[in-house]
Formats: C-alpha cells, structure tokens, sequence
C-alpha cells in the first residue's frame, strides 16, 4: 500500500507505515509522540589497539529529521553468560566499550528510542548480538623498560655505597679477632704454643727486642753507677761490664763456654785494671761490648747482649771486691746460680731452666724474679749486703718495677712480676731468695 | 628583545582601530538550544494541565497552525519556510503575553515567562542563521495557516507543537548550519 507522509504534530489520528516500520499509534492525540523504532542495523565491532576495549558503530533507523532525537543502548556480555550489562544510553551512533576483559569472546547488541524532546516513544527491540573477541594481554613495554631502569639504578647505587663503606662492612661481618701471632713470630706456628721453647729458641723475640734493650740499656750504667755504693775499693761500673760479659745463658752449655771465656776476659780485666780506674775504662768497655753486641748476630752474642743489658739494671749486691778467685769459680760455672754459689760451694738446684735461673740468680742481690726473657746473671757475686736491687724486665709484655730494695728485710716487700708463660716461682726458691740474706751476711 | 613586544602592541592596537562592521553574530547550529526551550514549553504545558484555577485565557488569540506535511514543507523554498515561521512567531509573543495577563496562578505565571524569553532568544538564533527578518503584515486576522484558540492548555500546546515542528525543521536545514556540516 501506498504510504505517503504522515501529518505530524497535529492533532490527527494516523496510522503509520513502512516508513517508520513497525510504528504504532497507540491512541495518543499526537502520534509522534508515541513511535516505536526498528531496532538499528549493521551493528559493527571493531578493536581498537588499546587492551579490553571495543568500538561499536551501528547504523540509525533512517527517519528523516529524527537522527538528533534519538537515543541508544548498548549491551554486552561475554558470550557464554548471560549477565548483560547496558552502557550508558547516548545520542552517537557509535562508542567505545572499555573496561573488558582480554582474550575473553563478548557479544554486544543495540536498540533505539526517541529522546523524547521533539519526538517520544519507547524502546525498539534489540539487534541482533554480534561477536568479537578482545585482545590478548601483553607486556606493556612501557612499565618493562621503566622496572628494567630502576632495578639498574638501585643495583649501581647499592654497589657504590658498598664499595665505599667496604671496610666498614668488612669489619662487621668479618671481626678482626686480634692474635698475638704477630707479636710472637714463630710462636705458634713453629713451637705450637710452647713458650718456654719458643724463648729458648727463637732468637726473633730477643732480635724484636734487641734494639730495644739495647738502646735503653747500654745506658743504664749511668743509673747504675748512682746506685751501687757498696764495695768501696771495688766500685760498682766494674760489676755491669763484668756482668755483662760473663754471662751465662743456663740454658745452654755450649753458650756458657763462650760466657767463661768472656767472663775469664772481663775477670782479668778486673784484675788487671785496678780498683780506681776502673769507673771509667769499664764502662768504656762495657759500652763497647754494648756495640759490638750489636754488630753480631750471633745467638750467644745476643743473648749475651742482651743478658749484659739486663745486667746493667741488675745492681749487684754481693761484694765482689775481696774475691776474685770466687769470680773464677763463678765464671766457671755453667749455670749463673752455680757461679752466683761457687764461693759458698752451694749448689745451685735452679739451674736447669732459665726460669730457674732467673729465680736462683736472684739471690745474690734479692731480685726479683721476672719474666723469661731476663737471665739470671751469675755475676751477680755477692759483694756484701744487699742493698739495691734493680731488676729489669725486658719483656715485650711484663711490666717493670724498678722498685729499690734496701734490705734484706724487704724482700717480704718483693713484688715477683709472674709471666703468663710459665713462669712461676716456684715454691722451693722463695725460702732460697730468702736464705740468701745470710749468705750475704756470711760472705760481708 | 624589545621588537616582539613592539609588535604586539602594535597589532593590539589595530586591532581596536580597524574599521569595519561588527563581526557577524556565530550561527547557533547546536539544537540543543532549541530542545531546551522545548522542554521548558512542555514543562508550562504540564503545569497548565494541573492547574485548576486562575489559569484561563481571557479572550480568544490568533496562532499559527502547527501540523506538518513533510513532503509540502519539503516543496517549499527555504524563504518561505522561513516566512512561515517568522509569521507564526510573531503571532505566538502577543497570546502569551496576554497568557500571562490573564493567569494568576505562579507557578504557571513562571513558566509563561520562560516560554516569552524563550521566543525572544529563538528570534535571536534565527538571525545568527541568516533567516530575513519578519516584516510584520499590516493585520493578523486573515492570515494563512492560522486559527484561534480560546484555552490556555491549547495555546501552550501549540506552542510546544510549534516549536517541534515547524522551528525545528527550520533549524534543521538552515543553509548557514548546513555549511558547517559536511
């Protein structure tokens, strides 16, 4: 049938046709207000390059001056549920679906009404659904890149910080646990611990402390000098140098040799020099040997150097001056206790080790014992009552006590400086450093 | 760099000086202008639909016909088109005005005084878009395509119908909207 155009917006009671489809009058005054659409046709999908979206265009029912008037609805789901959601109804023929899933199949559908301003009417039915499936995830350069960079950077500035407090953080993980290996060369890995071995071997402790004897004492004379006032017609320079030279070891026999001969030389010098002049030729010579200690290397030599330096602060107390013959027999003994003795014919017992005689020798002039460097000095002839006692302590690790002693009596006030080395007193030497008193007081 | 600002100031200040007519007033193609005053004339037509009382015309007015033929309006030209409405305007502002005379309801009376400032600002859009000024004919009584109405509700329903039919159309193929769209 033939469908002309339809009077509009007056007051007539019409009847549509094709032209707006399935367009009905629904008994309202004004037909155009009352227009039921066909749904909108050729729904297209599309995806656009952008992750869970999807462009949707479609094509409006095609009524002349009604294109403004219109509105839609979008619905999509994915395609094997059934929950629809509707996007937002707008006047374009076309939109952006966002928000979706990826990989994920979706089917969308439209339908029309008129807004509702100039023209009213209701829903059309929906379009068909069409299909389309969305894209697959992908990495996103952007933020790869960017994780990339930053791990970089924190990874430089970790390593910088590191390399710059290196050792600070050495220190804490790795503690420097302090060893006296370094100070005792040799004496753990050679002699695995054992001090006394390492004493009576090793010449690198007495090298170490050598220059430091050395230097110190070759000077002592001047202290000692200050001191000794005992034997008039024997004045005390001559007890150092002859000390220094006769000097026994008690640790070795072969040593001792050498240490008579020395001292035999410093006896005779004794001899020979005289009781005046021997302040000052003495302690030249003693001050000589001092050097030529130095200049050998030898083990006697140094060790009798520096016994000789121990000597220097080691005042002899017994009097030396009536009897040179006791020199000799001291100076033939091979232990110093045995040549501190010779004169009494006392046996000296404490002869084996050098702790013991350092403990024995110390009877002459009550001295305290010290530590295992000091040797006992067998020259240390009894030369009257004793009366000042210096005894040096030569040790890297003992401290020293140049404390006077005047009288025998004091020895209650002796301090013994025990090592950590074995080095103890032990018990049958203190009634002898006590008993040396009246040996003293026999001899004087 | 004092010649930019040597520039500028000069262009500024042609600018002010240049002779010459006021530039053309935009056209207002959007129709969302016009379905504005639409709605606010379907609201002053609810509101007349509930009113009971003091809501009645005082005598008879003289509107413009609001039925559209699509294929006659198709035939006509587009200055006769706009003579139409321009005609039918100018019929519309005196029934209101003696609309709002005659109400005494408020609510309503607010209404019909949209409905009178809208008429005025569609006049207005109708000149951006180049549409002849009316020239008013010497008398309203006899004037093709009018009938009078004597309600109230019937005026306000002409008028909306007026607005969606006829004006709309016009605005619809207004040659000056026409160009901007390609």
């Amino acid at each position: 049938m033939k469908c002309n155009h339809p009077s509009r917006f007056g007051t007539l009671y019409v009847i549509f046709c094709a032209m707006l489809a399935s367009s009905i009058v629904q008994g309202a005054r004004y037909f155009e207000k009352k227009v039921l659409l066909d749904p909108p046709a050729n729904v297209t999908i599309s995806r656009p390059g952008h992750q869970g979206q999807l462009y949707v265009s479609w094509m409006p029912p095609p009524l002349k001056y009604m294109d403004d008037s219109m509105i839609y609805e979008v619905s999509y789901a994915t395609a094997d549920s059934h929950r629809w959601q509707v996007d937002v109804a707008k006047a374009s023929s076309k939109t952006i679906l966002r928000g979706l899933q990826q990989s994920t199949n979706y089917k969308v559908r439209v339908r029309v009404k008129l807004d509702g301003i100039s023209y009213n009417g209701f829903w059309s039915a929906w379009s068909d659904p069409v299909y389309m499936e969305t894209l697959p995830a992908e990495l996103d350069l952007l933020i790869v890149s960017l994780t990339l960079i930053i791990s970089f950077i924190l990874i430089v500035v970790s390593l910088t910080i590191l390399l710059y407090h290196r050792r600070f953080l050495a220190k804490k993980i790795w503690p420097n646990i302090p060893t006296p290996d370094r100070k005792f060369q040799g004496l753990f890995t050679v002699y695995g611990g054992d001090f006394e071995e390492w004493l009576g071997q090793s010449n690198g402790g007495f090298r170490l402390t050598r220059g430091f004897f050395n230097s110190e004492e070759c000077t002592s004379p001047l202290e000692v000098l200050s001191e000794l006032s005992l034997c008039p017609s024997l004045p005390s320079p001559p007890l150092p140098p002859k000390a220094s030279r006769a000097l026994t070891t008690g640790a070795k026999h072969n040593m001792d040799v050498k240490k008579r001969l020395e001292r035999r030389e410093t006896a005779e010098m004794v001899d020979s020099a005289g009781t005046e002049g021997w302040r000052a030729p003495p302690h030249d010579h003693w001050l000589m040997d001092c050097l030529r200690a130095l200049q050998q290397d030898t083990i006697p030599s140094s060790q009798s150097s520096i016994l000789e330096s121990q000597d220097a602060y080691v005042t002899l107390s017994a009097n030396n001056c009536s009897n040179n013959e006791h020199l000799d027999d001291i100076l033939e003994e091979a232990s110093p206790l045995e040549a501190l003795f010779a004169s009494r014919k006392t046996v000296s017992s404490g002869s084996h080790s050098d702790l013991g005689s350092v403990q024995q020798s110390s009877g002459s002039g009550r001295l305290s014992s010290q530590s295992s460097f000091e040797y006992p000095n067998h020259t240390w002839m009894p030369r009257g009552p004793a009366e000042f006692t210096y005894m040096a302590v030569a040790d890297s690790g003992v401290s020293m006590d140049y404390s006077p002693m005047s009288r025998a009596d004091d020895i209650g006030k002796m301090v013994i400086y025990a090592h950590d080395y074995k080095n103890d007193i032990p018990a049958q030497v203190r009634p002898f450093l006590l008993s040396q008193h009246p040996f003293h007081d026999v001899d004087s | 760099m004092e010649f930019p600002r040597l520039l500028a100031l000069l262009l500024i200040l042609l600018e002010w000086t240049r002779p010459g007519l006021p530039s053309p007033l935009r056209p207002i193609c959007d129709l969302r202008v016009l379905n504005h005053f639409i709605k606010e004339a379907r609201d002053a037509e609810v509101a007349m639909k509930s009113c009971r009382e003091g809501c009645s015309l005082s005598e008879s007015v003289t509107v413009p016909q609001t039925r559209v033929e699509l294929d006659v309006w198709e035939k006509k030209n587009a200055l006769e088109q706009a003579q139409e409405v321009q005609t039918g305007l100018w019929l519309l502002k005196p029934a209101l005005s003696l609309l709002q005379t005659s109400v005494t309801n408020t609510a309503l009376l607010s209404h019909i005084d949209n409905s009178i400032r809208n008429l005025l600002s569609i006049s207005a859009v109708l000149r951006s878009l180049n549409i002849q000024e009316f020239t008013p004919p010497a008398s309203a009584a006899g004037l093709e395509g009018t009938w009078t109405v004597s309600s109230s509700t019937d005026l306000l329903q002409v008028h909306v119908n007026f607005l969606r039919g006829k004006v709309r159309l016009l605005l619809l193929d207004a040659q000056a909207c026409q160009q901007d769209v390609s």
